[in-house]
């Protein structure tokens, strides 16, 4: 059970990375295109 | 072009102010294009034509990348999602408060400064800083460019977006910032502020190391890193400690942190943040309760926390030092500046501040004092060094008449002379602003470092994440131990300020250093393509040769030279042309009256005439007098010596008869010959455009060294022979002073505009040699070629360390060898990675250019 639940906090938790610094934000989608 | 040109895709770029700029558009999209001759930059309109088939969206991207914010100019709807704004208006129509950071075309282009406004910016530490600082700036409406400088910590935004508004969004991104009123006075606050900042650092290193090492020698000397029943509460009041010590030392990092995250950003802070914090909060939930882990999971990293705050303090307080060094370049140039001006107003001398000296007042330098502004000699001569503006070693002599510089030294005599350009006019306040600009400008090798650095902190989140999993499901026992050291390791070592600080560091010593050998360098890009550079084009006059045309020979039929240089001189005083100057110059030193001469009249492409005694007097070329009727054969030995000494023979005749034949060479400068040798070395061709016939053009070519030469190219058409050897594959290189050498000078990779060259050759290239020497090329190529090799250096050896560190960290070596690093060794190899770069880019100060070292070898 402990198991299950660290990998799948893990698992979140860089999905959590991924949209929060990739997918959502308002100026993270366009910064690369003017530097 | 105009937007009329309907068939071609249109771009709305901003930014774009010179020539210069326009010829950067046209290399940046040749890969698009196919040649830059199938792009049209129209500065005026700020557009750009290219053929239809071309992606303008592509295009955009580019030209934007280039420095220049485009936008596809389409009448329908965006072509693409990268450039085009938000809500489908196209650039012409949007409305000046659209919150997309895409530029908007009504905004004036600012280049030397104007319409920019400059932030002093604190906080920011890395390549990330950099990209977020640059968002938020781009995110201020009206906002067209934005420029953030980690080398010296300022931001410069071009628009006309309100200041206050700027400093608010620097401030919400988690730096601080204030707006640069006066440049001078930012520099000495920023000195300043420097200074404290580096005793604070070291404060808090002392603090935050001083717990750290004083727990890690308790913990193994006399107590023990593992909580136990008896130890459990002091480690909770350790803990609490630590975390005191952690916020007073390093709450910087976490503010910063926190305030990066709030928008979606991650940078230096986030990993120290994430790294320290992760250790900390491990250690107390196992002091607080050690019951819920497995015995071997006991042990606390409270100790590494504060270590890894104090070690990364200490780098940063080397770090701001040796900054500090970097920036003298531009210092030793302030330092220039006299601070009062003896003034003669209404007949009384008086000592005035300098900035109180106006235009018109005339101003006394004794000798051993500095100039305090530009101006012209009217009473007296000197000699005047000019070494720390031009790098030319020797006193120059100036009389009534001169121009002098502010900056400059009076060595010799007493002068009186009259204020032209006060304060911010003066030569030496424009170029330390332009050597302010360069050093703050980024090559396209740094936009690279920036664009992978911006992907690169959440990356390393994830790779963190990832190796704790790794640990957690198939490393050993204890597990979680090992998955909070590797994660944390990760954290800490992969800050990626070494790749921020790579370019920049190295870009502002380079742009200094040439600023010492008397190179003004416009942009970072110039700086990289220097050092390119396989072909090197020069103009012939003012650049290889003198630029004033001096009488070689003179060949009298009868012998008398006094009574044939009296003749000409009769006729030439009254002609403006240089080569009458050389006449009249040589009668003059060797004390020859000019002839009473009458009926002047200067004929294009011929020569002169006029009247002695109703006998017609001509001076001119043999074609001329020969189709008169004159026969110049007597004299053909002497015309060909000095045709074979580059010079061009300038027959005489009274009446009928043939008196002479006078050799007038513009000669070569003394050291033109040694610097084409340099470059020759250096493996670089070297050729030599020239409006002089062929049998000229391949005397000087022969004298100078020339590899090639290229005769009776007329001014306009310089530019399609540099753009025919850049069409051959060359990197090619124009040096030129003239205005007629300005497109030539646009149409290269790298303009050299040389010594006092005109303003219009000055803007158009993108290096300026302060001085006549055409030493400054080589030196300037050797400048760039090593400064380029140091920033390669620095971003190889901080993606080498990111690449080899964050594996190691990870724990790739544990299966192997059974290593597993410390996060403490993670923060001190961080650290030391920045001072590193920054050293490194230091050696840079220590450059010697190849002449200075023959020099210095001869003197021997």
């Amino acid at each position: 059970m402990t198991t299950f639940l660290v990998n799948a906090g893990g698992l979140a938790l860089m999905a959590a990375i991924v949209w929060w610094f990739w997918l959502s934000g308002s100026n993270s989608d366009n910064s690369d295109q003017h530097h | 072009m105009s937007e009329a040109s309907v068939l071609k895709t249109a771009l709305s770029i901003s930014g774009a102010s010179c020539q210069g700029c326009a010829k950067k558009i046209r290399h940046a999209l040749e890969p698009l294009t196919g040649s830059t001759e199938r792009v049209e930059v129209n500065l005026e309109d700020q557009t750009v034509a290219l053929p239809e088939n071309v992606d303008s969206a592509e295009a955009a991207r580019i030209v934007t990348e280039a420095g220049y914010p485009a936008e596809p100019l389409v009448h329908n709807e965006p072509i693409g999602s990268c450039c085009a704004s938000k809500n489908g208006k196209s650039a012409a129509d949007k409305a000046p408060d659209s919150d997309t950071p895409a530029a908007s075309t009504d905004v004036e282009p600012s280049d030397a400064g104007d319409g920019q406004i400059a932030l002093a910016v604190s906080g920011a530490t890395c390549a990330s800083c950099v990209n977020t600082i640059e968002k938020a700036l781009m995110s201020v409406p009206g906002v067209t460019h934005a420029h953030m400088n980690l080398a010296d910590s300022t931001a410069t935004a071009s628009g006309d977006a309100d200041p206050q508004a700027l400093v608010q969004a620097v401030e919400s991104a988690g730096y601080g910032a204030r707006v640069i009123e006066d440049a001078d006075a930012a520099d000495d606050r920023k000195q300043e502020e420097d200074k404290k900042q580096y005793k604070v650092l070291l404060v808090k290193m002392a603090i935050s190391l001083g717990l750290g090492l004083g727990l890690m020698i308790w913990g193994m000397g006399f107590g023990s890193m593992m909580v136990t029943e008896a130890n459990q509460l002091t480690w909770i009041n350790l803990g609490i400690l630590t975390l005191g010590v952690m916020i007073a030392t390093g709450g910087h990092f976490y503010t910063g942190a926190w305030k990066a995250f709030k928008h979606h950003n991650a940078n230096m802070d986030t990993l120290i943040a994430l790294g320290t914090g992760t250790a900390w909060l491990y250690s107390i939930v196992v002091a607080s309760a050690p019951e819920a882990l497995p015995e071997m999971a006991r042990h606390v990293y409270f100790e590494a926390s504060a270590m890894i705050i104090g070690l990364i303090n200490l780098g940063q307080a080397l770090e701001l030092r040796a900054k500090g060094k970097t920036s003298e370049a531009v210092r030793r140039l302030l330092d220039l500046r006299a601070k009062t001006a003896r003034v003669i107003r209404d007949g009384q001398e008086q000592d005035i501040p300098v900035e109180e000296v106006q235009k018109g007042d005339r101003i006394r330098v004794r000798p051993g004092e500095k100039l305090p502004v530009d101006g012209v000699i009217t009473e007296g001569s000197t000699r005047i060094d000019e070494s720390m503006l031009t790098g030319e070693p020797m006193p120059v002599g100036k009389g009534e008449g001169d121009e002098v510089s502010a900056g400059t030294l009076n060595t010799h005599g007493s002068i009186i002379y009259e204020a032209t350009r006060v304060g911010s006019e003066t030569a030496l306040a424009q170029i330390i602003k332009l050597v302010k600009k360069a050093q703050g400008s980024k090559p396209a090798i740094g936009r690279l470092a920036d664009k992978i650095s911006s992907v690169f902190v959440p990356t390393v989140m994830l790779i963190a994440v990832m190796s704790a999993l790794v640990w957690y499901n198939v490393g050993p026992e204890p597990a979680v131990v090992h998955m909070m050291v590797a994660a944390t390791t990760v954290l800490i070592i992969a800050c990626p300020c070494a790749l921020g600080l790579a370019t920049p560091m190295s870009v502002m010593v380079g742009v200094g250093k040439a600023a010492e050998y008397g190179a003004l360098i416009r942009q970072g890009d110039a700086l990289q393509t220097a050092g390119k550079i396989d072909l090197v084009i020069l103009d012939k006059t003012g650049t290889i040769t003198e630029g004033h045309p001096a009488v070689t020979r003179v060949h009298a039929a009868n012998g008398d030279e006094t009574r044939l240089l009296a003749l000409a001189a009769g006729l030439e005083q009254h002609s403006e042309h240089p080569l009458a100057e050389a006449i009249l110059d040589r009668a003059r030193e060797n004390d020859i009256e000019p002839e009473p001469v009458s009926g002047f009249e200067a004929l294009n492409g011929k020569g002169v005439q006029g009247k002695l005694d109703s006998e017609p007097v001509r001076l001119g070329n043999r074609r001329w007098l020969e189709a008169e009727g004159l026969s110049v054969e007597a004299l053909d030995d002497a015309a060909a010596t000095i045709t074979r000494e580059a010079g061009t023979p300038l027959f005489l005749a009274v009446g009928q008869q043939v008196l002479g034949v006078i050799g007038v060479a513009d000669s070569i400068k003394p050291d033109s010959e040694a610097a084409i040798r340099r470059l020759h070395d250096a493996g670089i061709k070297v050729m030599m455009v020239t409006g002089d016939v062929d049998a000229t053009a391949k005397a000087i070519a022969a004298k100078a060294g020339i590899d090639d030469y290229r005769a009776e190219v007329l001014p306009e058409d310089k530019a399609e022979v540099v753009s025919e050897m850049r069409g051959k594959g060359h990197t090619v290189a124009m040096v030129g002073d003239g205005i007629n050498d300005a497109p030539a000078l646009a149409a290269a990779d790298v303009g050299f505009a040389i010594g006092t060259g005109t303003d219009v050759a000055i803007e158009s290239a993108s290096i300026t040699l302060m001085r006549g020497s055409l030493h400054g090329v080589p030196d300037a190529i050797e400048i760039s070629r090593a400064t380029v090799k140091n920033i390669h250096q620095n971003l190889f050896g901080a993606f080498i360390y990111n690449s080899l560190g964050i594996p190691v960290a990870a724990g790739l070596l544990y299966p192997v060898w059974g290593i597993l690093m410390s996060p403490i060794l993670a923060g001190a190899a961080m650290s030391l990675s920045s001072v590193t770069v920054v050293s490194n880019a230091n050696r840079l100060r220590l450059f010697k250019a190849s002449h200075t070292k023959v020099s210095a070898e001869e003197r021997n």
